[in-house]
């Protein structure tokens, strides 16, 4: 990403929200377009191709979860949906309209610019391979041999704990909303909401040094699970 | 109402004649004109002004009909009970314009002390919710207004800001889930190991504790409960901020252990506890123990969504000092 500037293009009505966030980005190393309408916001996009797309779903106009789905008709770059707390419902539509992630109204700029990176970096790696390595603080996962480490020692775990973790480690740094995962875990069917939650439940105690407090294997409360991005 | 008011205007009229004939042989004729005064009077009492009209024309047939010489006639004899039937009418429209009248002024004070009550709560809300919403705020315009006066920013102001406005945020989210509660909203219940809703609400909690020491003591096979896992993280956030905020100094302890039916969870400091006559108060609406800030809605919040999940909160003193808040939840959905 050092070549070319990354062009984010926010999209919000609220003024104060744009103030705050053009000189966050552009001290950041990021190029800012605003939006302030769910029509100015899809013209912008025709015009100048921005690398990410952050969208508040409260718009003036239209429904922000409109604007997602006609985007996504024709263009791939990743959409952060940006809601309040409490819309839960809202997110998970948005997730399942094609949006990369969300943000959750207030957040601070170390969450802003850790998703928006996680963003590009995720539009990037569809385009090449996967990585196959994942380390993040003491824990370590190969895709390729499937084993997994805590720090610096090997983690047993049952077939369907693994396939929990490699179906994260492919989405790293993003959420993925438990509906998905569940389709991943279990393809064939017949698993319940509970279901995943108990596997997670075992797999942080493997995984993770406090289970209570992970560092790894983030909860989403009402969306789903997200596990932390790799570390650089 | 209207039906049955004079439904009961008849049967009224229809008593009074009864006692009429029984007391026939042993009263003169103008006492039986006051047993039907009384029955008018009786459902004048009730507050319905058109049946106490005719329980009024009412009496006066009946009285006529079945007392007044040439009885179970309408025919009148004498002239004298002319003036009888009507002063009898008088009497009984102005006995029922003034039972009507204080039965209306007895309901619309009783209306007016619902209105002061309502107005009273309302006051002490809007005066804690404004002092709680006034003091971060006012911390955040000092602050930003020093930052832009002065040319070097200040690691401090900047910090008052952003722990202000997030205490602002927590007021926010505990007054609208506290209104979607009082307006009977729903619990979205599903089951969920406690583990994870107890770490969202840690999450959460992680900059008000400051990196001080939380001990936990959660068993990995406890049974799933059923939960509304936004609510019941909140409960989580206000006992452990509450705790945060009345024991600066030593760790807090959150445990969980599985009983018959039931999952008892406690979060357990080393502050100064709670007096005697506090340990049931503190769930009150506004009460605040001691000085410390707070809109006093944190605990009450916490009580009213476990009590809608079918458990049970209270407070303990610790032996050894400190407080204690002990929830119940029941394993099975209600």
């Amino acid at each position: 990403m050092s070549q070319k500037k990354a062009t984010v293009l926010v999209v919000d009505d609220e003024r104060a929200i744009q103030r705050f966030l053009r000189p966050s980005l552009e001290e950041n190393g990021f190029a800012v377009l605003e939006a302030s309408t769910g029509k100015s916001a899809l013209d912008l996009v025709v015009a100048r191709k921005p690398d990410v797309i952050l969208l508040d779903l409260t718009l003036p106009d239209m429904d922000g979860l409109e604007v997602l789905s006609r985007l996504r008709e024709w263009t791939s770059a990743p959409v952060i949906v940006v809601s309040a707390r409490g819309q839960e419902t809202d997110k998970i539509v948005g997730l399942n309209r094609g949006a990369d992630d969300y943000l959750t109204k207030p957040f601070g700029v170390e969450e802003l610019l850790a998703r928006i990176r996680v963003a590009l970096r995720h539009a990037e790696r569809v385009a090449r391979d996967p990585e196959p390595v994942y380390e993040h603080g003491d824990l370590k996962i190969d895709l390729t041999s499937r084993r997994v480490w805590l720090a610096k020692k090997e983690v047993r775990l049952s077939p369907l704990q693994y396939t929990l973790l490699a179906a994260l480690v492919r989405e790293a740094g993003r959420v993925v909303d438990q509906k998905r995962l569940l389709k991943e875990i279990w393809p064939e069917g017949g698993s319940t909401p509970e279901a995943l939650r108990i596997l997670v439940h075992q797999t942080r105690h493997r995984v993770e040094k406090e289970p209570v407090r992970p560092r790894h294997l983030k909860t989403e409360p009402a969306v789903g699970y997200r596990l932390e991005s790799p570390d650089d | 109402m209207g039906f049955q008011g004079y439904a009961v205007a008849a049967a009224v009229a229809a008593l009074c004649t009864a006692a009429g004939f029984a007391l026939f042989p042993l009263v003169s004729l103008t006492d039986l004109v006051m047993v039907y005064l009384v029955g008018t009077l009786v459902v004048a009492l009730r507050g319905w002004r058109g049946p106490a009209l005719f329980s009024s024309l009412l009496g006066v047939l009946c009285f006529n009909f079945f007392f007044v010489p040439p009885r179970f006639t309408l025919h009148v004899e004498h002239s004298q009970f002319v003036v009888t039937f009507l002063v009898m009418f008088a009497v009984a429209l102005i006995i029922s314009h003034l039972a009507v009248r204080v039965r209306t002024q007895a309901e619309a004070a009783k209306r007016a002390e619902i209105v002061a009550e309502t107005e009273r709560l309302r006051s002490s809300l809007l005066s804690a919710v404004s002092h709680e919403l006034r003091t971060p705020l006012a911390a955040i315009v000092g602050s930003a207004s020093t930052l832009l006066q002065s040319a070097a920013p200040s690691r401090d102001l900047l910090l008052n800001i952003r722990d202000e406005a997030d205490r602002l945020t927590r007021l926010i989210h505990n007054l609208i889930e506290t209104s979607r509660l009082e307006f009977g909203a729903s619990l979205k219940k599903e089951l969920y190991p406690i583990e994870d809703v107890i770490g969202t609400a840690l999450e959460r909690v992680d900059k008000i504790l400051a990196g001080r020491g939380v001990e936990t003591d959660l068993p990995e096979n406890l049974p799933l409960v059923p939960v509304d896992p936004v609510l019941m993280e909140l409960v989580f956030v206000n006992l452990l901020e509450n705790a945060a905020r009345h024991a600066p100094e030593a760790a807090l302890v959150v445990s969980a252990r599985e009983r018959m039916d039931h999952l008892e969870v406690a979060i357990a400091d080393r502050g100064p506890g709670l007096k005697p006559e506090d340990l049931e108060r503190v769930f009150d609406k506004f009460f605040r123990a001691s000085a410390a800030p707070g809109a006093g809605l944190g605990l009450a919040i916490c009580k009213a969504v476990v009590t809608a999940h079918g458990g049970t909160i209270r407070a303990e003193n610790r032996p050894g000092g400190g407080a204690m808040f002990i929830l119940t939840l029941p394993r099975k959905a209600a």
